[in-house]
């Protein structure tokens, strides 16, 4: 009994014994990952660059590119089915303060958290020096790029919002709540601050000129060329009028009465624009820098047709060597997209096939030059008014339209972009899938058959163009169908073009023309590009009264204005940028407020399918110029004021 | 050994030793054991005394004299019944007590006398004599159950001198015609708000809560202990009712404090059965169980189905591309050939009406002088209502095989220490599809009734294939719900295996009187895993459909990836340890009219788990407490009591680690003051209590978030990655933050008080009401100052800023009458009220009053008010904007009410609306009665102030719905919802514009204006259900005695026969997640026999 009794003594001495041992409850061991753990090692401050990059918008993905859907350039079916609705619905007038569309202040609805993503980067240059085993040159060259990327996510946010906060520092994450309710700074504020880094990355002497020679791993890294290119493009926008004395939003300001809106237009803006742009092409240039022309091989020999074809096609969808393309995006390579361009041009088996569902509006199809070069209104041997009757195509379309096919006769005498951009009902699609490449016989070639019952058409209540229209620009011509419809086994991805020569150039005219107007320095940047589309030069082209009807266009700034706006529409068309360019134009509350049209794609007779069908009335309001700021982030923060209209 | 002997009832003691005296005189051999220290006690008493019975033995002596010989045989529901006082009413020195035969032999003094039967933990049952000379007795287990002590944190008290908020129920109570304890709680325990959802087996716990839930941590429900050690639910949920010996619930700061940080949500404590001293007892029951769905949802028609689909598109966009023909239609009217033109009941083509379950308990219990034991076994078996495609060799039906073991055994090691080992296993083992049942159920409610049939019959081209030709359309992308049910089945298993020893050791005799030290250790084995095995199923489409032979092909869709043969998918597998130890010691000692007992406690626990997928959560769990209790009574009419905790948690930061909670209480017995001898023909017994104290919670933010004050970083996040080259091939992934590191934060604490009364009326009625009131604060919380410009990221920073203010009101109500020695009734009743607020909660500054959530219960919704539909497009413009970024609005879409008259609807216009989706009541009404062997009883239980919510997106017709979690369908297939016959009754359309139809205009996809929060679609989840029916009869004992048996029973057991509710779409209770697997309702059949 005693005994059993010390015993349990024992025990309770025991178990006291742990109890007062604290220690009990530290269970967690010492290395533990904490942030600080990301910059001790060269391999995981690596890691922490690359999540700085990860913030870059998915731009190469329809359902992700604000710029995408959210316009004019595409349409979808109703009820939208295996896309994405956010920016479609953006294009519908369904933008709201409660829940934003590609909210990309929070990081919502398709959009990303680009605060999130500045916050990181600020981390990443406050902290780069921490990392003991890495070189100086690496560290200098990665703290350009992420200060570079901290300036193009303000930007990116300036464009979608107009005035931001500018974050140069981290707030703590103890900070107070007043300190945490940040302002929003003017628009010449916030543009001086982006170009004041873009400046501090390209005077890094670390930061390479260009990728060369190391483009397997290193393609898509920023370089001196991307820097530059990007500081001419947020000048020219800083310069356009949504942001260049726009007096729409003269009552936007914020609490301290702060204008956010500079209220006067300046011309010297666009001067600094054209500065920037000059600086770029003269430096991309001299980095081998270009309009590319198709260099590739196909295995057969070429007609001058569909050569000049490929040279507008792999201008954007090139993945190697693309001296065009300044900034190729390798975050965001367009894989999933061409699937859903891409026509159902021969029967299939495979679940796997095109999808097709991106569907070019009407407008876009009207908006291409004629075959003169100049827009089909002002081309008197273009029968505008009777553009929507019929023609069977003949000898001279062979290589564009299936000989002795009926189709639209919009279709017909139209520039070399529109054959190389879309794809139609009865137009020819070389390449793409297996034994389309026979150019020696045209009618070897496989061509869209969209009407009801035919091979594109629709099947189902999803896959298939609600317009009869195709974004053919988007598939790169080494993607290929396999013989049962497989697509997606051999879709070749190009990383996203963000930006391409040809983009800065149309950039360097139209600075030009606003400080300077037309004339053979402002003329030559865009006749470049006219040229590699096979067009003539604008001089040429409008002057000739044969068919032009308005031959003095070109020679008023106004004029020109409105050529250099349609040339940049088709030479960028499907790339994200005519959604950006209207807005800064201010153009956007003209040409998106009408109709979106397609052709009656359930009819099976091409009387019936040929009839423009009203799919949608698009308005677009002055408050849709910038996007809304989320209702909750208003309350949060009784500093910020909301857009005009929201 | 005292309490078992004395009986407090009425405010007199009664003691065996007076019937000892008496029986003797009566020629009665029985001896009763302890007739010493009754005595002894009875003299501290003050009632009735020894002596003063002496000295009236002649008289009594006298009394007898003349009198009539009454005989008979005391029983209860479990057979016969030893020690059973029987006296004559008014006349408590003329009785007697049963002999081990449950026999009594008494001489009366007057025919019409009337005799009284009392035992300990039984109602006491008086019959009048009316001349009769054998009187046989049935004595009822007390409502009352642990009328003299009740278990306690850590121990054991007697009822009187409780201080605390602690509500017992004699488990038999809980014994519903269910495997699932959890069901049994709600309308049956005062103070337990609880619900259930689901009615699929092995996922219908009920949620429950005491008081209500008054956080919004992880864990609201409140801490489950058996025999001391702490379980899930799901482990509540397995225990069988017939091995519980107590069963209580502990409400409030007094009886919760000892467990400080893990008490705050109240615990349920429960106790399993030792062996009693004595010949081996075997008792088993077997039940069998017909359940079927309380109620369907009701679907619309194929035909409807499609004609509606059609509306729904054209409605919308009159461009709409029509997804049937009209030759569809008519051909499916017609009925022309079903398998081109299929309808399908998916309902009834994958689900039976009815199912089947057994339950088989088995438990033997006895001993001797050196060691009892108690051995109980258990197995259920729970079958699902799927069908089954005989084709396949395996069975896809959830077939839950619960299998429960426990042998409790107490050893007398010497006369001063008792050694107890328990040792106990429960397993599961479950057969089902591959998903959960409430999938199968969710799917229905997503496929085209006309599309495909669920397989075909072989055409002639396929008569030679020997798998089954499921159908499916298209490039059979879409979601056949039928072969995703029989293509394969999972298989799970849980097993949990315990061990406990416990060694109690009296030190009286050692050190001091009274004082006494107990230890415990228990370690528990959790272990699961799950597989899944499948094929993947063949799918076949009709084609080439020839109208004149009527004869259409199969189309083979998926030649190349269907299989026929069965492949493996492995589960997921978990194992946790748990280790619980425990030191006390007790001292327990009267001086004089003083009663004083303290104890302290030591308390280790530690959790590991084997299976965690990162770092943090791997790390051990631990909790270390040291408490004590003291308890002051005086004259058995003032108690005061003490209690605190002090207790680590592992998961705060070092000098929050700890926490303090004390509380104090006192009680008054009103009744033995002999002031209020003038009320006790009224109140028989009134007692009132109070008391305030802390209880603490570290279960708070979310399971996860394992250790506050460290930050959990990512090091390798893949959804942070970049790639650069031209191919992409030079990748890293990115550094994620999930959480920052927060050295502040620390316990959640509840401050609570409550005030009770207990009274018993005419000495019939007893009645027990609480008012309870709580302030909880230091609830963790999400900063809401934080703009997204600080570009934070992963969780959102937290703080201990919250506070609740909850009260709840509880009452119950016991009534027992015996109107004949064979016919007797008893009510019960009990009403719990519970309401809470917030007091604080951080928010942005809002522009308008009603969008704060202080002042608002933790499960207020916030809403629009949705005022009717729209009338026309001339409407829709000239209103407020109601933009919601994905659909035009319409007419027929519902019109919301501009709050603020700002011309927009927004955030700014959503107000509180309805109650809060946890009922605020919960009500339950008892009544049992017996007559002669028959015993019938009913229960009634409701639920009001609650609202719920049809979801306007699962139940919308046509559209592609997905779960936002946990979606049973697979990636990519094609779903289309199905059309409710309710909202097909009862829509908006161009021709019947019906501003206020239960269904606003159709959509062919989420109509986002309908879908937002609001009134339209809120309903209320007030409901009353006649929760349970039964009929038993009873075997007359002396019938039975003949063959071994001391006990036989059969029963008859209906449960959720009826509901009371307005709302029709489906079971009430399941509020808004209706298409789910049903709750059911049941029919049992029983049997319980006692060897």
């Amino acid at each position: 009994m005693k005994n059993l009794n010390k015993k349990t003594l024992l025990a309770f001495l025991l178990t006291a014994t742990i109890l007062s041992c604290k220690k009990y409850l530290d269970v967690v061991p010492d290395s533990i990952a904490t942030i600080e753990s990301a910059f001790t090692l060269r391999t995981s401050a690596e890691k922490y660059l690359f999540t700085c990059y990860s913030y870059l918008p998915l731009d190469g993905s329809f359902n992700d590119n604000p710029a995408f859907n959210s316009g004019d350039e595409v349409w979808y079916m109703d009820p939208i089915r295996d896309v994405d609705p956010n920016y479609h619905n953006i294009a519908r007038g369904l933008q709201n303060t409660d829940n934003p569309l590609g909210n990309f202040w929070s990081g919502t609805n398709r959009g990303k958290p680009l605060f999130q993503a500045i916050r990181k980067c600020n981390t990443f240059i406050d902290n780069v020096d921490k990392v003991p085993d890495l070189d100086q040159f690496e560290k200098e060259r990665w703290k350009a790029e992420v200060i570079f990327l901290k300036a193009y996510y303000h930007f990116y946010l300036l464009r979608l919002y107009g005035p931001i906060p500018l974050t140069k520092e981290n707030l703590p994450i103890s900070a107070s709540p007043e300190q945490v309710q940040v302002y929003r700074e003017p628009v010449d504020s916030c543009v001086n601050y982006i170009v004041s880094l873009l400046d501090e990355a390209s005077n890094n002497d670390m930061l390479p000129d260009r990728i060369s020679g190391t483009e397997n791993a290193e393609l898509g890294r920023i370089t001196k060329c991307i820097v530059k290119a990007i500081k001419a493009k947020v000048l020219v926008t800083a310069a356009s009028p949504l942001f260049n004395g726009n007096t729409t939003y003269a009552s936007l300001k914020d609490n301290k009465g702060r204008q956010l809106f500079d209220q006067t237009y300046s011309a010297q803006k666009w001067e600094r624009a054209a500065t920037a742009c000059n600086e770029a092409i003269e430096f991309c240039q001299a980095n081998g820098y270009g309009l590319s022309t198709f260099a590739g091989n196909t295995g057969y020999t070429l007609n001058d047709t569909t050569k000049l074809e490929l040279d507008i096609r792999t201008a954007v969808t090139n993945k190697v060597n693309n001296p065009e393309v300044i900034w190729a995006n390798t975050n965001s390579r367009a894989g999933d997209m061409q699937r859903y361009a891409m026509a159902d041009i021969a029967p299939f088996t495979s679940t796997s096939n095109p999808k097709s569902i991106i569907a070019p509006t009407i407008k876009m199809a009207e908006l291409f030059y004629s075959n003169h070069g100049i827009p089909i209104t002002e081309d008197k041997t273009y029968d505008y008014n009777d553009r929507f009757a019929l023609r069977t195509g003949g000898e001279g379309h062979k290589y564009y339209i299936a000989k002795g096919e009926t189709t639209v006769k919009l279709n017909f005498d139209r520039e070399p972009r529109f054959y190389a951009d879309l794809g139609f009902d009865r137009g020819v699609w070389f390449g793409n899938w297996v034994n389309n490449y026979n150019t020696y016989a045209p009618t070897g070639l496989f061509y869209v058959q969209g009407r009801a019952g035919e091979t594109a058409a629709r099947q189902g209540a999803s896959n298939y163009s609600i317009t009869g229209y195709y974004p053919k620009k988007l598939v790169n011509i080494e993607t290929t169908v396999a013989a049962d419809g497989n697509i997606t086994s051999n879709t070749v991805q190009y990383p996203w073009p963000e930006m391409r020569m040809a983009d800065l150039y149309l950039l360097y005219a139209e600075a030009l023309n606003e400080l300077n107007g037309p004339g053979p320095k402002t003329n030559q940047w865009i006749n470049a590009v006219r040229q590699r589309a096979g067009l003539k030069s604008v001089e040429e082209s409008w002057s000739d009264v044969s068919y032009s009807k308005d031959p003095t266009k070109y020679q008023t700034k106004q004029g020109m204005r409105a050529i250099i706006q349609q040339e940049r529409s088709i030479e960028l068309m499907f790339e994200g940028q005519r959604f950006w360019d209207l807005l800064r134009w201010k153009t956007a509350h003209i040409e998106l407020n009408g109709p979106v049209r397609g052709w009656d794609i359930t009819q099976k007779d091409v009387v019936s399918y040929y009839k423009p069908t009203l799919l949608f009335n698009q308005r677009f309001d002055l408050r849709n110029y910038l996007w809304p700021i989320q209702l909750n982030e208003l309350r949060v923060n009784k500093n910020l004021v909301q857009n005009t209209g929201w | 050994m005292i309490f078992s002997l004395l009986k407090s009832r009425g405010g007199l003691f009664f003691f065996a030793s007076v019937f000892y005296c008496l029986n003797a005189s009566a020629h009665n051999k029985v001896k009763p054991a302890g007739t010493t220290s009754a005595i002894n006690y009875s003299a501290e008493s003050n009632r009735l005394n020894v002596s003063a019975f002496l000295d009236k033995e002649t008289e009594i002596h006298k009394a007898i004299h003349f009198k009539k010989e009454v005989r008979g045989t005391v029983s209860d529901s479990s057979g016969i019944l030893a020690n059973v006082s029987v006296y004559v009413k008014n006349q408590p020195k003329i009785g007697t007590a049963t002999d081990q035969n449950g026999k009594y032999v008494l001489d009366v003094p007057d025919e019409n006398s009337i005799l009284v039967f009392e035992m300990t933990g039984y109602e006491t049952l008086e019959l009048p004599i009316k001349g009769k000379s054998v009187i046989n007795a049935f004595l009822k287990v007390s409502h009352q159950g642990l009328d003299e002590v009740v278990v306690v944190a850590y121990g054991k008290q007697k009822k009187q001198s409780v201080v605390g908020s602690i509500t017992s129920i004699n488990p038999q109570e809980l014994k519903i015609s269910s495997s699932n304890l959890t069901q049994a709680l709600a309308g049956k325990l005062a103070g337990v708000i609880a619900y259930q959802r689901s009615g699929e087996p092995g996922a219908d716990n009920a949620e429950f809560f005491i008081r209500g839930a008054t956080t919004f941590g992880y864990k609201k429900d409140p801490l489950i202990l058996i025999d001391g050690m702490e379980y899930s639910t799901t482990e509540l949920a397995r225990l069988n009712v017939d091995d519980i010996a107590s069963f209580s619930i502990m409400k409030d700061a007094t009886a919760n404090a000892l467990y400080g940080a893990r008490g705050a949500n109240g615990v349920i404590l429960i106790t399993t059965k030792e062996g009693k001293e004595g010949r081996a007892k075997i008792d088993i029951r077997y039940e069998k169980t017909m359940s079927e769905a309380t109620r369907m949802v009701q679907l619309a028609d194929p035909v409807t189905y499609m004609k509606l689909e059609n509306e729904s598109v054209l409605t919308r966009n009159p461009l709409g591309i029509l997804p049937y023909s009209q030759e569809k239609i008519d051909n499916t009217i017609s009925g022309v050939n079903p398998d081109y033109y299929p309808t399908n009941d998916w309902q009834n083509q994958m689900f039976t009406p009815q199912t089947y379950n057994q339950r088989v308990n088995f438990n033997l219990g006895g001993g001797g002088k050196i060691a009892t034991y108690y051995i109980a076994s258990s197995m259920n078996q729970d079958n699902g209502n799927l069908k089954v495609d005989h084709r396949n060799n395996f069975n896809t039906n959830i077939n839950l095989k619960t299998y429960t073991i426990r042998s409790n055994v107490s050893i007398k090691v010497t006369k001063s220490t008792t050694a107890l080992v328990r040792l106990f296993g429960t397993f599961d083992g479950y057969t089902g599809p591959q998903t959960s049942g409430s999938a199968m159920y969710l799917n229905v409610m997503r496929t085209n009734p006309v599309m495909f049939k669920p397989y075909y019959a072989a055409d002639s081209q396929h008569r030679f294939i020997n798998h089954i030709l499921f159908g499916n359309a298209e490039v059979g992308n879409y979601f056949n719900p039928y072969a995703d049910m029989v293509k394969g089945y999972q298989q799970y298993s849980n097993s949990l295996m315990g061990a406990q020893a416990e060694v109690q050791q009296d030190l009286s005799g050692i050190i001091t009187p009274g004082l006494s030290l107990r230890g415990m250790i228990t370690t528990n084995r959790r272990a699961n895993f799950s597989v899944n095995r499948a094929y993947i199923p063949f799918y076949y489409s009709t084609t080439s459909y020839d109208k004149i032979s009527n004869t259409y092909r199969l189309n083979d869709l998926n030649a190349d990836k269907g299989t026929d043969f069965i492949d493996f998918v492995p589960g997921s597998k978990s194992v946790l340890s748990t280790f619980h130890g425990e030191l006390a010691t007790n001292y327990n000692r009267n001086f004089g009219k003083n009663g004083i007992t303290g104890m302290a406690i030591a308390m280790v626990q530690n959790d590991v788990s084997g299976n965690e997928s990162t770092l943090q959560r791997s790390l051990p769990s631990r909790n270390i407490t040291l408490g004590g209790r003291a308890t002051y009574s005086y004259d058995n009419k003032y108690f005061l009591e003490s209690n605190f905790a002090y207790n680590g948690s592992e998961r705060f930061y070092k000098d929050q680690r700890f926490g303090f909670f004390p509380s104090v209480g006192a009680a008054w017995s009103v009744s033995n003051e002999s002031f209020f001898d003038p009320l006790k023909n009224i109140f028989t017994k009134m007692r009132i209590r109070g008391n305030y104290g802390l209880v603490g919670n570290d279960a708070i933010g979310s399971a996860s978030d394992r250790f506050f004050y460290l930050s959990n970083i990512n090091m390798n996040d893949a959804a942070y990655a970049a790639s650069f080259g031209t191919d992409g091939g030079y990748s890293r992934p990115g550094i994620s933050v999930a959480r920052y590191d927060n050295t502040a934060i620390t316990w959640e604490t509840a401050r609570n008080s409550t005030f009770g009364l207990e009274t018993t009326l005419f000495g019939k009625i007893d009645i027990t009401a609480e008012y309870f009131t709580e302030e909880r604060y230091n609830i963790l919380m999400d900063r809401a100052s934080i703009p997204n410009t600080m570009g934070l990221e992963g969780a959102t920073p937290k703080a201990n800023v919250g506070k609740s203010h909850s009260e709840s009101v509880d009452i119950s109500a016991n009534y027992n009458q015996y109107f004949t020695r064979d016919f007797n009734i008893s009510i019960m009743g009990n009403f719990t009220f519970a309401r809470n607020k917030f007091k604080a909660y951080e928010e942005p500054q809002y522009k308008y009053p009603w969008s704060y959530r202080v002042g608002q219960p933790i499960n207020q919704q916030w809403g629009y008010l949705a005022e009717r539909l729209f009338v026309d497009e001339e409407e829709v413009r000239s209103s407020p904007t109601q933009v919601f970024g994905s659909t035009k609005t319409m007419a027929g879409d519902i019109k919301y009410r501009d709050v603020n008259g700002d011309g927009v609807i927004n955030q700014d216009d959503m107000v509180p609306i309805g109650f809060p989706t946890s009922p605020e009541i919960i009500y339950g009404f008892w009544f049992t009665s017996a007559y002669k062997n028959f015993d019938f009883s009913f229960g009634l239980q409701g639920s009001a102030r609650s609202s719920f919510w049809i979801d306007p997106a699962s139940t919308a017709p046509f559209i592609s719905y997905r779960y936002k979690t946990n979606d049973p369908a697979p990636d990519g297939v094609l779903l289309n919802n199905q059309l409710l016959k309710a909202y097909a009754d009862n829509h908006w359309s161009e021709d019947n514009r019906n501003l206020y139809a239960l269904w606003p205009r159709l959509s062919h996809n989420l109509n986002s204006n309908n879908n937002q929060p609001n009134t339209w679609f809120m309903r209320n989840g007030a409901f009353l259900r006649v929760k349970q029916i039964q009929f038993g009869y009873t075997l007359p004992a002396n019938t039975i005695k003949k063959i071994g048996m001391s006990k036989f029973r059969v029963y008859f057991t209906g449960s959720n026969l009826f509901t009371f509710s307005a709302f029709k779409l489906w079971d009430v209770e399941m509020g808004g997640d209706g298409l789910k697997y049903p709750i059911q309702k049941s029919f049992t059949i029983g049997i319980d026999a006692g060897f």
